[in-house]
């Protein structure tokens, strides 16, 4: 399983995926405003997404888990 | 009557001190995947270089005939050696012996590190694996007179060294207390992943003195020291940490009286890289990769990152443009949109201070928010380290070259341009007080609440004022030496290197420190 943890504070702009979804290497799966611009967070890891902790309008914080993929082993 | 016999027992000495620790204890540090003291040294230094010192210091037994039985080596070694053809000294604790916590001789040739590097005004690596000292004292002999009271402090030569030559360390196995704090008495540091962790004290101490129950990893793993600022670089093994000590040096002068190496440059100093007219995105809440500007930038290859996971929001590095060695900062705006946080101030203003001490001159690629805000930044005293930064950067007596790559905003942009700096500006370069999405909403919270629209009353507020902070009347007001194509950075700055350069050799000597808020 791989947790994706946020690298800094800020809110969040868009969710892109949805639980259940397969996501590649590269896709991006959500967007965080941080000091007014876009952070983009991609896929680093081809996977199922098993859980989403963020919605849009949250205020997050450094560190927090923002998504679990369970690692597509093939 | 010859000195056979005296001379059979120097070379036995020294075969017993090339022994170390014991095969066993030799075989324990490798089992623990980790080199010994003398394969570092080996492995760091060009090959046949080493020139050790005090190879006889130790303490020997003998017995009731007067026969030495054993010699126990100094658990630290120290010597000449060359990197990449050029003379430094360096030193390192022998875990082999008490697991690197200092032996009286140990901790004598320790100290001696410094005092060698200062009278030969040549480089100091250190490469750190030990613990401090031990309440058992050093050795099983009974404890020698304490130092006197007007004895030196122990650690002016470890500052005077800092200030003199260039001194670079590394943690490769733990390294705790007194190493510890030679570790970081260093102007570049690294840590083996692999193999080191870095602890004020280590697990037992802490169980005992917080109750907290910690292994070494989670105390000063390289997850917690690289992030922090404790070390600057992390490195996968030891080979790779000494292969990074190498390529620093390779920027670095001998000492505060010498210039830097410059060396031939192959990359065209003319190259244009057309994708740097495009990479900043015209719609200003979208980022780009800083990293890539600096590689286009730079002689190729070059540019090497210091500090790349510790205050992630500025980029320092050392880089050559046409063979010069430069320091590099610039902003990260991936990372809390390059603002200028409390940690990413002090990294800057090190940096600032390393390349001022060794007259490299600056080059900052600027796209500089301001401060960073909130309550974290409060509660981190981001305005008292940011002008610490700012204040750094006037004070800086090197050539300075800053290019305005996009933002550049508020009294943080201040430590980003250098008395007497070469300013450039590329077109998307944006200047004033504030950012206007924020300046507006302030500014005009009145005008924009009246308003039958208020959002978008706001936007056309923000376009006006945008085109205000365009580079365009700048330069017509000479607020900028000139606009440029973000294609011609290189080569303007590269023709910038070749005036500067002949100002470098009347700026040698001590640095001005100045205290600092």
């Amino acid at each position: 399983m791989t947790k994706v943890t946020l690298e800094t504070a800020g809110s969040v702009w868009k969710v892109l995926i949805n639980v259940g979804d397969f996501v590649d290497i590269g896709t991006t799966m959500f967007i965080l405003e941080v000091m007014k611009m876009e952070v983009s967070y991609e896929a680093t890891k081809k996977g199922e997404v098993v859980a989403i902790h963020i919605e849009e309008g949250d205020i997050v914080e450094e560190d927090q888990i923002a998504v679990e993929i369970r690692e597509d082993e093939s | 009557m010859s000195w056979e016999k005296e001379i059979q027992e120097i070379e036995k000495r020294k075969q017993l001190a090339l022994l170390q620790g014991g095969e066993s204890a030799i075989e324990k540090q490798h089992l623990k995947g980790r080199l010994t003291v003398r394969e570092r040294i080996t492995e760091l230094v060009d090959p046949g270089s080493f020139e050790e010192i005090g190879l006889a210091a130790g303490s020997a037994s003998r017995d009731e005939s007067g026969e030495l039985t054993n010699f126990e080596p100094a658990n630290f070694l120290v010597g000449f050696g060359r990197v990449n053809g050029r003379r430094i000294v360096v030193g390192g604790e022998d875990f082999t012996m008490k697991g690197g916590s200092p032996s009286a001789a140990g901790l004598r040739k320790s100290i001696y590190a410094e005092d060698l590097a200062l009278q030969f005004k040549v480089p100091l690596i250190r490469l750190h694996e030990g613990a401090g000292g031990s309440v058992g004292g050093s050795g099983e002999k009974p404890a020698s007179l304490p130092d006197p009271v007007y004895a030196p402090p122990r650690f002016q030569s470890v500052a005077k060294a800092m200030a003199t030559v260039p001194v670079a360390t590394a943690a490769l196995g733990s390294v705790a207390g007194l190493p510890a704090g030679r570790l970081v008495a260093a102007h570049f540091s690294v840590m083996s992943k692999a193999t080191a962790q870095i602890l004020t004290a280590g697990p037992a101490v802490v169980a005992r003195a917080m109750g907290e129950q910690k292994s070494k990893e989670e105390l000063g793993g390289w997850k917690v020291h690289t992030k922090n600022g404790t070390v600057d670089n992390g490195a996968n093994d030891e080979i790779a940490c000494l292969e990074e000590i190498r390529k620093f040096l390779s920027y670095m002068p001998n000492n505060i009286y010498e210039l830097a190496p410059r060396l031939t440059c192959e990359d065209p100093v003319d190259r244009k890289d057309q994708i740097l007219t495009s990479i900043v995105p015209r719609d200003r809440r979208k980022s780009f990769d800083m990293r890539l500007v600096i590689n286009s930038i730079v002689d190729r290859a070059s540019f090497f990152e210091i500090g790349t996971d510790y205050g992630r929001s500025q980029i320092t590095g050392l880089a050559r443009l046409n063979g010069q060695p430069v320091g590099i900062w610039a902003n990260n705006c991936k990372f809390l949109a390059g603002s200028m946080t409390a940690n990413g101030a002090n990294k800057a203003r090190r940096f600032m201070e390393l390349c001022d001490l060794f007259r490299l001159p600056i080059v900052a690629l600027v796209d500089e928010p301001g401060f960073m805000i909130g309550s974290q930044a409060e509660k981190e005293a981001t305005i008292r380290y940011g002008t610490a930064a700012v204040l750094t950067a006037a004070m800086t007596t090197v050539p300075w070259a800053s290019v305005m790559i996009r933002r550049s905003f508020g009294v943080a942009q201040a430590a980003h341009y250098g008395p007497g700096g070469f300013v450039l500006a590329w077109p998307s370069a944006e200047s004033g007080p504030l950012p206007v999405e924020g300046g507006v909403a302030v500014a005009f919270q009145r005008d924009i609440a009246a308003a039958p629209d208020p959002e978008a009353r706001r936007r056309e507020l923000e376009t006006q004022f945008a085109a205000k902070q365009s580079p365009f009347p700048r330069s017509e007001a000479f607020n900028v030496h000139d606009l440029i194509n973000p294609a011609e950075t290189r080569s303007e700055l590269c023709r910038w290197v070749d005036r500067i350069v002949p100002l470098l050799p009347g700026l040698l000597g001590s640095a001005q420190f100045h205290i600092r808020p």
